[in-house]
């Protein structure tokens, strides 16, 4: 079980005081036992001690005058001491003369008394006492103990800390159950609070404040934080929509101003252009021949300005007129292409080679003319080959969008200038090698742009080109 | 070790250790199941030669009983002395108080002059109203094995009992020589006063 973050704090801050509960719990218990258990056992000692003298002292005249009786009634009194389990008397020779109870195993008792002190053995307790009257020694009491009261004070020792451990640490549950409330909740809720920011971005929601404390200032510096992003946020999107309407204004304009202007440069173009066949209906006879040819260059000149301006009019159109959009079928499209471009193909030797190609969703007079450029490009560009190569292929690599591409073996193009293609009056070769006025790519760009789509190229020069676009796929 | 050494001094203690040996047989001995019936008279009177000596040590005598500081504690036999050399043996080199032990014997009671301890043997035993009477109120214990000794005015009584030597205490006598006993000693003796002998 992997404990959620929320549990896992509260665990943590129990667990802590929980665990200093019980160490402090434990050396608290230890050091009392050790302690008591100590002066239990110096205790024990004392009195063995003490009551080894009394004995002695009351023995002295049983074994000056050899009276065994006397010596058993002595040491029967024991009785009433509990805990000593044996005793022995021994006489001034070190033999054993009489014993506590009456009848002993051998070899209970050491053959030899030691001659006083005392010591631990086998659980026991055992003192030897010198019996002396007068100065004079008369002989050794041995008396022997039982450890009982100790392991009874020990075992109940050890049960009253388990007792004890057991309770506290009750007691430590309820008490850090609730003391750690105190800590966890704010957190707890500045944590609720920055879920809801990154979940849900919203930065409107604010965390609870509980105490002036360390996470009282973490809490005001978050909620400080969230009011700053919300204010810098509500800036931005104000922002990026005042710009984006300043760049549409400013596009529009432009966009008008080149209406306009292409509009209004055709007018004196048709002028110049009727009054040059004019003047060569009317005049040539009398002009020679340079004379003509200059005509011939002004009347040219004229219709390529024309085209031009065409061109400049259809692109301008492309940004400003509206979008009908419909479900068109690309195969047909392309196919229609090829027919109306029957005239330029004339005494050309090209292998086309066109893929199936998916219906799409765009405007069908914008999406023409992408084709209508792309394969007369491609037508135009492989004027040189003796076999020229077309190829239309298609690809969907993501949910999103179609890839479209039209690759040629023609002049091909360097790489370093793959982006110019698509800008307006950008050509890379001479008019004089492949005729046109240098719009269509552009147009091709623009018209997918309006479409959502992206453009670009591939190519090499005298190896053929690749021109891309993309379409977002039909829902 | 403290309390052997206070009472036998250094020089002397291995002469001491073997008196005390052969004191310690007898005891052993007298004390076994052979019964002091089967015993030599000689082993009977070394045990009661020790306790003799152990008398000196729960008894106390008043000042006066002694001429000075440094006289020796004296254990006197009157008439035929029954314990050959064991009374000897048995203080030979003890202290009592710093005192040195005397053993001495007499023949009359006449003779008997400085005694802490006077043993009355049997062969006084026709005499021995006019030995009392003729002690008087001295400082002396006496003791005797003469049958109804106690009952006769001497302090104290050897008697045989089960084959073990007892003794009988007669509290007067030892009041009028102005003895103190402890009472551990009177714990292990029989009482007798003259009226309930």
């Amino acid at each position: 079980v992997t404990p959620t973050p929320t549990a896992s704090i509260k665990r943590k801050i129990t667990a802590a005081i929980m665990l200093t509960a019980v160490a402090v719990l434990l050396i608290t218990v230890i050091a009392f036992a050790s302690y008591d258990l100590a002066r239990l056992r110096k205790g024990m000692i004392e009195n063995l001690s003490t009551l080894g003298q009394v004995v002695a002292g009351n023995s002295t005249a049983a074994l000056a005058f050899r009276d065994e009786n006397d010596a058993a009634s002595v040491l029967s009194s024991l009785k009433a001491e509990p805990q000593i389990v044996a005793a022995a008397l021994y006489d001034r020779q070190g033999k054993i003369f009489v014993t506590y109870p009456a009848r002993m195993a051998d070899g209970h008792f050491p053959a030899v008394p030691k001659p006083g002190g005392h010591s631990f053995e086998h659980q026991r307790l055992i003192l030897f006492e010198p019996v002396v009257q007068n100065g004079a020694r008369l002989g050794t009491l041995c008396l022997e103990a039982g450890l009982g009261i100790f392991y009874q004070r020990l075992e109940i020792y050890a049960g009253l800390s388990v007792f004890i451990i057991v309770g506290s640490l009750a007691l430590a549950l309820l008490l850090s159950y609730r003391l750690q409330k105190r800590v966890s909740e704010p957190i707890l809720s500045l944590a609720e609070t920055a879920k809801a920011v990154a979940v849900r971005k919203d930065f409107s929601v604010r965390a609870a404040k509980f105490a002036d404390d360390e996470l009282g200032l973490l809490t005001d510096a978050f909620n400080r934080m969230l009011v700053e992003i919300h204010h810098l946020n509500a800036t931005l999107e104000h922002r990026v929509q005042e710009r984006t309407a300043q760049l549409e204004a400013v596009n529009k304009e432009l966009e008008a101003f080149s209406y306009s202007v292409s509009h209004d440069l055709r007018a004196p173009l048709r002028h110049i252009d009727g009054f040059v066949e004019m003047l060569r209906q009317t005049s040539a006879a009398s002009l020679d021949s340079s004379g003509q040819r200059y005509l011939e260059i002004i009347s040219e000149s004229a219709k390529r300005m024309g085209g031009l301006i065409d061109d400049l009019l259809v692109f301008s159109r492309m940004g400003r007129s509206e979008m009908r959009r419909e479900n068109v079928k690309t195969s047909e499209q392309v196919a229609e292409v090829l027919r109306e471009m029957a005239r330029d193909l004339e005494g050309r030797n090209i292998h086309w080679d066109i893929a199936p190609l998916p219906e799409v969703n765009g405007d069908r007079a914008m999406l023409k003319q992408v084709w209508v450029n792309l394969l007369s490009n491609a037508v135009k560009y492989t004027r040189h080959r003796e076999r020229a190569e077309i190829e239309v292929r298609c690809h969907q690599n993501n949910a999103t969008d179609i890839e479209f591409s039209v690759r040629d073996n023609g002049a091909g193009f360097d790489m370093q200038y793959a982006d110019k293609l698509f800008g307006v009056f950008q050509r890379l070769h001479h008019s004089e090698e492949f005729e046109g006025t240098g719009i269509g790519l552009a147009n091709v760009r623009r018209i997918i742009q309006r479409h959502g789509g992206k453009t670009w190229a591939e190519g090499k020069v005298d190896a053929g080109a690749t021109f891309y676009f993309t379409l977002p796929k039909l829902n | 070790m403290a309390v052997l050494s206070q009472t036998l001094p250094a020089g002397q203690k291995p002469m001491r250790r073997r008196t005390f040996l052969r004191a310690a047989l007898l005891l052993l001995f007298l004390s076994g199941p052979f019964g002091l019936r089967a015993e030599t008279t000689s082993r009977e009177y070394a045990l009661k030669a020790a306790f003799l000596y152990n008398f000196a040590q729960f008894t106390e005598w008043p000042g006066d009983a002694f001429a000075a500081t440094n006289s020796p504690f004296v254990i006197g036999v009157l008439g035929d002395d029954p314990f050959g050399k064991a009374l000897n043996e048995t203080v030979q080199g003890q202290l009592m108080n710093g005192r040195k032990f005397a053993v001495e014997r007499y023949r009359h009671v006449e003779d008997v002059k400085a005694c802490q301890i006077l043993f009355i043997s049997q062969s006084e035993s026709r005499r021995l109203g006019d030995i009392t009477a003729a002690l008087g109120q001295r400082p002396i214990l006496t003791v005797s094995d003469i049958k109804d000794a106690a009952a006769r005015g001497v302090s104290v009584q050897f008697v045989t009992e089960h084959n073990k030597i007892r003794f009988k205490i007669n509290l007067d006598s030892l009041k009028q020589s102005k003895l103190a006993m402890s009472s551990k000693l009177l714990r292990v003796a029989q009482i007798v006063s003259p009226e309930n002998p």
